[in-house]
């Protein structure tokens, strides 16, 4: 049984890791997307999460498959070089859009008069697990396939539109007060 | 005039151009890459004479550029088995040599400018790469094919 001060002093080790995690995946990321011959076309003020079906589709098994099939060892090395830029580029959008997400957020907050505890806690708690995961992500992708980690990918994306419906929902409730009060 | 009375003029030209000329094209890349030709280089807008004699420039010019990002995320979508089918059907409509085709998409990578402006950056490099990929398992096959005499 470990003590109350043990505790603490394990989660904070613990959260700091994790964010240790979550930001040299997004650093990572940005670095090697950028290194990439393709051009950056990150416009970060509009930028939103990158839509499910073609989360599904970046780290999707089939492309391997069917490229393995060919028993090409030239062709096999050019898709894994490809798919991982590609799945990089994803990570780093993902985390940008999150942050921006959360950057609007907070300023909106800053004006609310009638800021609700619990919510306010989902949203942060959905915004660290997002940030945590795309580290994960950009460590995994780096080590393994992309396709190895769909599931997780998958999942980051359904979570990255969640926070995104969120904001919009508190966003139009908040202009509707602010119609209302003002008329 | 309201925002819905003024969609329907665009919701009739998109539905001109789809039945008068995309639906006489022969895959979606090749429908990309006329969508993405009627976009001015300098300035990004969108013209086609015929759509914009029977609508108005600017009708003609959006329904134009909602075609183009429709048939870019429909193309993005695919797999890449079948990306490489959409290349085998362009190659047979061309009229120039496949081999030659390959050659110089490879070197010079004409598709990048096929992507439509404000689409989604990891689409965007999903389909770049994809294409890339896609023309490289076409090398592979043709450099594998036996030679005719």
């Amino acid at each position: 049984m470990i003590g109350i001060p043990t505790a603490l002093l394990l989660g904070t080790i613990l959260l700091l890791l994790l964010l240790f995690v979550a930001a040299r995946g997004s650093v990572g990321a940005r670095e090697s997307t950028s290194r990439s011959d393709v051009p950056l076309l990150d416009d970060e003020a509009a930028l939103d999460p990158c839509p499910p079906e073609f989360v599904a589709r970046i780290f999707s098994p089939d492309d391997w498959k069917f490229v393995s099939e060919t028993g090409s060892a030239q062709l096999e090395k050019l898709f894994r070089r490809e798919r991982k830029v590609v799945a990089l580029a994803w990570v780093h959008q993902t985390s940008l859009a999150v942050r921006r997400i959360m950057r609007e957020h907070t300023q909106a907050a800053r004006h609310s008069h009638d800021l609700q505890f619990a919510t306010e806690s989902k949203l942060v708690l959905l915004y660290a697990e997002l940030m945590l995961l795309c580290g994960m992500l950009f460590l995994a992708i780096q080590s393994a396939e992309p396709q190895r980690v769909r599931g997780l990918a998958v999942y980051a994306g359904t979570l990255s539109q969640r926070l995104a419906q969120a904001q919009h929902d508190l966003k139009t409730i908040t202009a509707g007060r602010e119609f209302h009060g003002a008329s | 005039m309201n925002a819905a009375a003024r969609l329907v003029p665009v919701q009739a030209a998109y539905d001109d151009l789809l039945q008068r000329s995309l639906s006489k094209i022969s895959c979606d890349l090749a429908r990309l890459i006329y969508l993405a030709s009627t976009r001015d280089y300098n300035s990004g807008n969108y013209h086609h004479d015929g759509l914009a004699a029977r609508f108005r420039p600017d009708v003609a010019g959006k329904a134009l550029e909602i075609a183009h990002r429709q048939v870019f995320y429909q193309l993005s979508a695919y797999s890449l088995e079948e990306l490489v089918e959409q290349l085998r059907i362009y190659l047979d409509s061309s009229h120039e040599r496949a081999a030659d085709v390959l050659r110089i998409w490879q070197k010079l990578e004409p598709y990048r400018v096929a992507i439509p402006l404000e689409v989604n950056p990891a689409v965007a490099r999903l389909f770049l790469s994809n294409v890339r990929l896609a023309l490289a398992i076409w090398r592979f096959r043709q450099e594998r094919a036996p030679k005719n005499p």
